[in-house]
């Protein structure tokens, strides 16, 4: 994923984070959605033939439209909702609560909205489309921020390549985690083995003459546990049951103060972050309980914000739960009457 | 989840046109409101089927007879064809229903929306001919379950434009009675018709069908006063010349606006004056006439010069509001109910 690149100059001040903030925001709010088995829907969206239209028409005109774009962006997110543009001018948006059905909703709104929209340019007025990969945390594999927003990459990229002015859904997720994965291990090992401490490796060759571990796969796992933990092992036939324990004891003594100021600094990192979310919680409890009221006050509908609540099944519901029961009632009596009336008339149904 | 639950929650929008399911296991489909049988033992050969429905019964047309059982609204299963037209309506609900895709052995529970203005007999004959389909049924007015379907319950308008009428319905918080509904002929076919005559005097020569003309319109139909414009070959004399359409488009389309708005005024004007305020704000616009561009900005309009205010909100999906509200209300329908009613 491309680094995460500040909005707000080309957006008029809006922009309340920083684009790290956002990311991080963004990470925070998907691991509280996947903690509540809550869905969330992730699109990136794309400006299609974007750097033509910047050949023909200057830096400007690329600035304008991607400034219209996430224009129509925002008109179709809520508060809560997380926008940023990557430093590649593509734009990813998050919409947590939001069902995965509602992804395709989105991107079609946006879509139309980009058509809709209207530049002139040297007297010729430029047609704007967009491509949108959308992804939800819904499917199983899903279980990072990194494939979530990778999926919906693949979903651009099948867009834009299909001539763009459409979003695509892919279900690539089981594939990206999987790549996530190794190369999480490989940037793990390529660490590993270049910061390995220098004193360690004269430690793990201390027993000579030791038989040679059989299970060619449980040693370089062994191997693998090892360089983790700091220590590099030269000759891996060196080692033995009881040479290895003895390491590992000394080990663990050497790195007791670090592992706890390691713990200290996790617990303090967790506490930032825990009390960032708490604040994020209460802000949108806040924002959706003004926005209803405002509703009311008013007496306007919250269009998209209403649907919102619709297939979150957040707010609304309670409010008008009794008066559904009693139509529902209604409904329910005038069929039944109309039922017996026809048995009355046909015999009940066999 | 229905799947393990052995009930498939279904709603019907059963439409003079079109007819719309949306299930609970996610399934959608939409099919034209037409039911073919072959002419003759030589078209049942050909074409190796009994019953053909929707856009295959319209393409078939020639070889079949072409019923099209909600054609006024309603099933008509009174008169000389009442009883083919039951039986039409009732294999067009068969087929619907089976795109929604029924495990074996699923109870399939159904809200059906029905045309407001369906009398008692009617309903009567949309039951008949979706018993063999269904375990069980529930009829609603067909506003109603796009109204509901955006939890619109109470203090708002829904407008319902459909081919043969626009159906106006007033939610109060309870079941809609007649007072509740207007129904008028302004609806699809009128702007079709409209649309004829505008471009007959426009460009008398030019020859074309009714269907070339809804197309026409169903393509580029716009009220905005910034509408793109809108150029269409037609034949003259068995030669395509183009003609530039906006005008007649626009024109044709707006002509629904006034009866529609005087509809709104009725209902509101009939509404306790404490609420009317908000009735005007909530105004749901609905049907596949409601895919007409600008045609809420329109009504607004007209609205605020004759009412003072107005606020139209278009439904999501035309072609599903009034299936996936129906849905809704399937799903929230205690399961008492339903075992009533089987
Ligand atoms: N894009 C469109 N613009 C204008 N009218 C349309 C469009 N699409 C469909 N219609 C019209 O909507 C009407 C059908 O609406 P629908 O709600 O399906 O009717 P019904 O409920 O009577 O089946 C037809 O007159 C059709 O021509």
């Amino acid at each position: 994923m491309p680094p995460f690149q500040d909005i707000r100059p080309r957006d008029s001040g809006r922009g309340l984070f920083t684009p790290a903030e956002t990311e991080q925001l963004m990470r925070v709010e998907f691991e509280r959605s996947q903690r509540h088995g809550m869905p969330l829907v992730c699109l990136l969206i794309g400006v299609d033939r974007l750097s033509t239209l910047q050949d023909l028409y200057g830096r400007d005109a690329r600035e304008e439209i991607l400034i219209a774009t996430i224009g129509s962006l925002r008109r179709i997110t809520r508060e809560h909702d997380l926008l940023c543009a990557l430093s590649d001018d593509r734009i990813v948006a998050l919409f947590p609560h939001a069902a995965p059905a509602l992804g395709a909703l989105l991107a079609r709104k946006l879509l139309e909205a980009a058509r809709d929209m209207r530049f002139e340019r040297e007297g010729r007025s430029l047609r704007i489309t967009l491509s949108i990969g959308v992804a939800h945390n819904r499917h199983k594999e899903a279980i990072t921020f990194d494939t979530l927003v990778a999926v919906a990459e693949e979903g651009l990229v099948v867009a834009d390549s299909a001539g763009g002015d459409r979003f695509v859904e892919t279900e690539l997720y089981q594939l990206v985690e999987q790549q996530r994965r190794a190369r999480e291990l490989e940037a793990q090992r390529a660490r590993q083995s270049g910061a390995a401490p220098a004193s360690a490796p004269a430690q793990a060759s201390v027993v000579p003459g030791a038989p040679p571990v059989r299970a060619p796969k449980l040693g370089d796992t062994l191997l693998d546990v090892l360089s983790g933990m700091g220590v590099r092992v030269d000759d891996p036939d060196s080692l033995d049951k009881d040479s290895l324990t003895r390491l590992l004891f000394r080990l663990q003594d050497e790195r007791a103060p670090i592992a706890n100021t390691e713990l200290a600094d996790e617990r303090r990192k967790n506490d930032v972050l825990e009390r960032r979310i708490a604040k994020l919680v209460s802000q949108l409890g806040i924002t959706e309980s003004e926005l209803k009221r405002i509703a009311q006050l008013k007496n306007i509908d919250l269009g998209i914000a209403s649907i919102y609540r619709d297939i979150q099944g957040l707010g609304g519901q309670d409010s008008q739960g009794e008066r559904k029961r009693e139509m529902m009632a209604e409904i329910f009596a005038a069929n039944f009457q109309m039922k017996r009336e026809i048995e009355a008339r046909n015999g009940p149904k066999a | 989840m229905s799947e393990s639950s052995g009930i498939l929650y279904v709603g019907l929008d059963l439409g003079t046109s079109r007819t719309s399911i949306a299930a609970s296991n996610g399934q959608r489909a939409t099919l034209l409101s037409y039911v073919g049988y072959p002419k003759d033992v030589v078209s049942r050969k050909l074409l190796q089927r009994d019953v053909l429905v929707g856009q295959d019964a319209v393409d078939r047309r020639l070889a079949l007879d072409l019923y099209r059982p909600l054609a006024a609204g309603v099933i008509q299963a009174e008169g000389p064809l009442g009883e083919k037209n039951l039986r039409a309506a009732h294999d067009l609900i068969a087929e619907i229903v089976r795109r929604a895709k029924p495990q074996p052995g699923d109870l399939v529970y159904a809200v059906i929306g029905a045309p407001a203005q369906a009398s008692m007999q009617n309903k009567r004959a949309i039951l008949e001919a979706a018993r063999d389909s269904v375990d069980s049924v529930i009829l609603c007015s067909e506003p109603f379950a796009v109204a509901y379907g955006v939890d619109m319950l109470d203090d708002a308008l829904v407008i319902d434009i459909g081919a043969g009428t626009t159906d106006l319905c007033r939610m109060r918080g309870t079941m809609p009675e007649d007072a509740d509904q207007i129904t008028n002929t302004f609806a699809g076919d009128y702007v079709d018709e409209r649309l004829i005559e505008e471009i007959r005097a426009f460009a008398p020569r030019a020859q074309f069908s009714k269907e070339m003309i809804k197309a026409i319109k169903e393509r580029h139909s716009n009220v905005s006063r910034n509408a793109p414009l809108v150029v269409v070959d037609l034949p003259v004399e068995g030669k395509p010349l183009p003609f530039d359409l906006t005008d007649p488009i626009r024109n044709a389309c707006k002509s629904i606006v006034p009866p529609i708005v005087d509809g709104l005024a009725q209902l509101i004007a009939s509404f306790d004056p404490e609420f009317q305020p908000r009735l005007k704000q909530r105004v749901l616009l609905a049907g596949g006439g409601s895919q007409i561009k600008g045609l809420d900005r329109a009504i607004e309009e007209e609205m605020r010069a004759r009412l003072g205010e107005g606020r139209v909100v278009l439904v999501e999906e035309p072609l599903y509001a009034g299936a996936s509200g129906a849905l809704k209300l399937a799903e929230e329908t205690p399961a008492e109910f339903w075992e009533k009613l089987k």
